[in-house]
């Protein structure tokens, strides 16, 4: 499994994540709103998954292990988004 | 490092520097229009140096921050205490990749990551029209001659594409990528097909509409749309999106509509001349200049002009002047449009003629007033007082041969007339050495000036309210004190903060006003510079300082009861003190005011404290206003000399062996109603002791250091001299007990005694 979550909750992208992996993260954010997301093991996100991550708003746990992602797309967690 | 590096550093240093106490002040005391020009003025001037050193990362940054700060400055943003800290915070980030600039000459990768984080969220402030107004002027050079969706691209990604388009010979597509809805279920990742672009240079994903809730977003339907700018062949991209030809646009971007190529032009002047250039085509786009349509015309020519006259480009600068005429005949700013911009192209192409220009001249010349300072590297100035303090040495000798002449060739006539002579060179030697000195004196409001910062900073981590008043800015002391002066400073305020000031709430209850008063005053006493940290806090708690004494059993208890409250206040300075029973992040780990003290004793100052509970802390810093010549005695003991320094020393005295007593295993002697113990330096030193002969007085130099008192027996006094204090070097820079060495007039070396060590 590529998408997982661990004890402690946090959400932990892995590996290549694929499509499906889309619809996974979206069922667990939307069962832990308030989960935070660790993208720095997945080596390569599919475009839904990361779809799903912008929509979430949420700002993951970087730096993102997707090279592409973490130089163009990544955001650092912002004080002023409060 | 090159000169223009060299002197972007230092520039860069400055403005930092200024743009922090703008800021500073600006919270403090409200928006004020000439407080935000100046700070908008040093984060532009910063932005144009960092290109010219080809550090895009912090071109990025500062022009992020100089858009935040044009939308406060146009009215159309209040700040609040966020925003400052975010514009405080980036000017730290850029402060750090100063330094870490000077150290190696470059940035690290993280500083590219760090600073598109610090832009996103310097952009974050801005409000949402102006964002897309800013880009929209931006992109005004390039709306003739691109789809509009393109221009705003290139300009949104202005910096990456600067930083990136140096090694890029090749063409250079904006691509605009919106896949279909269902795209996930034909098997698309279109980030799959951003990754084959040859050579990306800039990319960003946005959604089309904006993302529903969570609970409605449906994963499988693509709502993005991809943009991206790609350097390589028009085929070659083509194909990477040859399944969805339907779904994405590729235009060609010509040279002109991207920004200058910073790395082509090694030579600052042509960036230089390019950016005043570019900063004409951006005044002649704004539209609502129709009312003073020549002025405008004739100024923004002017402009560039004189610039390609600074850069010697005669043949652009006739076209440019032809261009004029043309627009101002023609009411229309097209033609001189037209020119400047194929001006900058020209000059954006390899440059010839070399040469340097200092940023600041052009990019913010007359708005800056001119202040004549003449910068000298600080090892010059060294340099400087090194050959001086040989001169004060040579001067020295001079006196020796004097003597030497008149004991032996008994001619009292030449001596004389070498006397005189030595007088006037003594005369102008001193003067000359103490204008070197000056050279080397730097006002104490320069160390002050990190504190506003610090205590806004720190108070606010505490919840505390507190104001910082300095006074005495301009007292002037040698570089190497005000330096050192900074590290136990911060350690004092850090203190304050934390231990003496309270809590809002607690100040009320106790009648005080909500917001604390920290003050650091400097002022000169004579040649002493003093330096008074003061809070208007709770005091020092002499119980919880004799408890804490007694759990670390610094003392017996009875002995701490008896102790007058003067004495037990100076505990605190012993060494690993601390009444806070848990180490803060605030006042630094297992660092006491022991190291305050240290770090102030080891260049010549004393510290001392008072504090009265309920009332508030003073702790007093007194401190030489130089270092670099200091006055010493010279004594001679088992035939071998040393040096005294003279500010260690209380007096010199004889005394007869009847008023020396036997106290334990030491002898010691009644002066001024205290106990002194005698340290025969002979003993010491492990030289050869003068038989005792118990009938005569001895000879004693009472010296009191570190708190201490104690008299050095020694058989004979010499000079006092004027020296320039080395530092034991080599072999000998490990000796404990030595302060350093000089030479002395006859060439021999003199060891001078660190009396701190010696005390008993």
């Amino acid at each position: 499994m590529t998408v997982r979550s661990t004890d402690n909750g946090t959400l932990v992208l892995e590996g290549v994540c694929p499509v499906e992996d889309a619809e996974v993260l979206l069922q667990l954010l939307q069962t832990m709103p308030t989960a935070a997301l660790d993208w720095t093991p997945c080596r390569q996100l599919h475009t839904a998954v990361l779809q799903v991550v912008l929509a979430s708003g949420l700002v993951p746990l970087g730096p993102c292990g997707d090279a592409l992602v973490e130089q163009w797309l990544a955001r650092e967690p912002s004080e002023a988004d409060d | 490092m090159s000169a223009l590096q060299e002197q972007f550093v230092t520039e860069a240093r400055e403005l930092i520097r200024q743009a922090n106490d703008d800021l500073i002040a600006l919270e403090r005391e409200g928006t004020s229009r000439d407080r935000i020009d100046s700070v908008f003025r040093a984060f532009h001037t910063l932005k144009g140096s960092a290109a010219v050193v080809e550090l895009p990362a912090m071109s990025l940054v500062m022009h992020a921050a100089e858009d935040l700060l044009a939308v406060v400055r146009r009215g159309e943003l209040s700040v609040n205490v966020d925003t400052f800290d975010q514009v405080l915070a980036c000017l730290d980030l850029v402060s750090r990749w100063v330094d870490q600039f000077e150290g190696s000459g470059s940035l690290t990768v993280q500083a590219d990551e760090d600073g598109r984080a610090m832009m996103e969220r310097l952009r974050s402030f801005l409000p949402r029209q102006s964002a897309s107004s800013t880009r929209k002027s931006e992109s005004a050079a390039s709306e003739t001659l691109l789809p509009e969706w393109a221009s705003i691209l290139i300009a949104a990604e202005r910096d990456a594409l600067t930083s990136r388009l140096a090694s890029n010979k090749s063409a250079i597509f904006a691509i605009s990528y919106e896949p279909i809805a269902g795209c996930f279920f034909n098997g698309d990742d279109p980030l799959q097909l951003i990754r084959q672009l040859p050579d990306l240079l800039a990319f960003r994903i946005e959604p089309r509409d904006p993302f529903p809730p969570l609970t409605d977003l449906d994963p499988y339907t693509c709502n993005l749309r991809l943009e991206a700018i790609a350097a390589g062949e028009h085929n070659e991209i083509r194909k990477v999106f040859r399944l969805v030809p339907d779904q994405v646009r590729i235009a060609a971007i010509p040279a002109e509509a991207l920004p200058a190529r910073v790395s082509d032009t090694n030579d600052g002047k042509g960036v230089l001349i390019g950016k005043v250039i570019e900063a004409q085509v951006e005044l002649l786009r704004v539209p609502d200049r129709r009312d003073d349509f020549a002025g405008c015309i004739a100024a923004a020519a002017r402009s560039a002009t004189n610039a390609l006259r600074h850069g010697d480009y005669s043949q652009l600068e006739a076209t440019v002047e032809q261009a004029k005429t043309l627009a101002l005949s023609q009411r229309d700013p097209t033609p001189l449009l037209a020119a400047l911009e194929q001006a900058a192209v020209d000059i954006a192409a390899p440059l010839i003629g070399a040469g340097v220009v200092d940023a600041r001249n052009l990019t913010d010349g007359p708005q800056q007033p001119a202040q004549r300072v003449l910068r000298v590297s600080e090892a010059k100035i060294e340099a400087l007082v090194n050959v001086a303090g040989e001169l004060v040495v040579a001067k020295n000798a001079l006196a020796h041969s004097a003597k030497r002449v008149e004991e032996e060739f008994s001619g009292r006539g030449v001596t004389e007339s070498i006397r005189r002579d030595y007088q006037a060179i003594d005369r102008l030697v001193l003067e000359l050495h103490g204008m070197i000195l000056q050279l080397r004196m730097v006002p104490t409001g320069q160390v002050f000036q990190s504190f506003p910062r610090l205590v806004r900073d720190i108070s606010r981590q505490l919840g505390k309210k507190a104001e910082l008043v300095t006074r005495g800015d301009g007292t002037e002391a040698d570089k190497t004190i005000v330096d050192r002066l900074f590290e136990p400073l911060v350690h004092l305020v850090r203190n304050a903060l934390d231990h003496g000031i309270e809590s809002p709430t607690q100040r009320l209850a106790a009648g005080k006003p909500e917001t604390a008063t920290l003050s650091i005053e400097a002022s000169r006493m004579g040649d002493r510079l003093l330096v008074q940290v003061s809070d208007d806090g709770r005091g020092i708690d002499l119980n919880i300082v004799r408890q804490k004494a007694s759990e670390k059993r610094m003392m017996a208890p009875e002995e701490l009861a008896a102790l007058p409250d003067e004495q037990a206040v100076e505990l605190i300075f012993a060494p690993g003190f601390s009444t806070t029973s848990e180490i803060s992040d605030i006042s630094g780990r297992g660092i006491g005011m022991d190291v305050v003290r240290s770090t102030i004793e080891q260049i010549g100052g004393k510290v001392s404290l008072q504090s009265k509970s309920g009332i508030g802390t003073t702790v007093q810093i007194d401190l030489p206003t130089t270092i670099a010549m200091s006055r010493i005695m010279v004594v001679e003991t088992g035939g071998q000399f040393f040096g005294i320094s003279m500010d260690a020393i209380s007096e010199t005295v004889r005394v007869t062996p009847d008023r020396i007593s036997q106290i334990k295993n030491n002898n010691g002697f009644v002066f001024r109603d205290r106990v002194v113990p005698i340290v025969a330096l002979a003993e010491i030193m492990k030289l050869p002791t003068k038989t005792k002969d118990t009938t005569v007085a001895k000879l004693l130099v009472v010296m009191e250091a570190a708190g201490k008192i104690a008299a050095l027996e020694i058989d004979a006094i010499h000079d006092r001299l004027d020296v320039v204090l080395k530092p034991m070097q080599g072999l000998l820079a490990g000796a404990r007990g030595y302060a350093g060495t000089t030479l002395l007039g006859s060439g021999q070396v003199l060891l001078v005694l660190d009396i701190k060590e010696l005390l008993p």
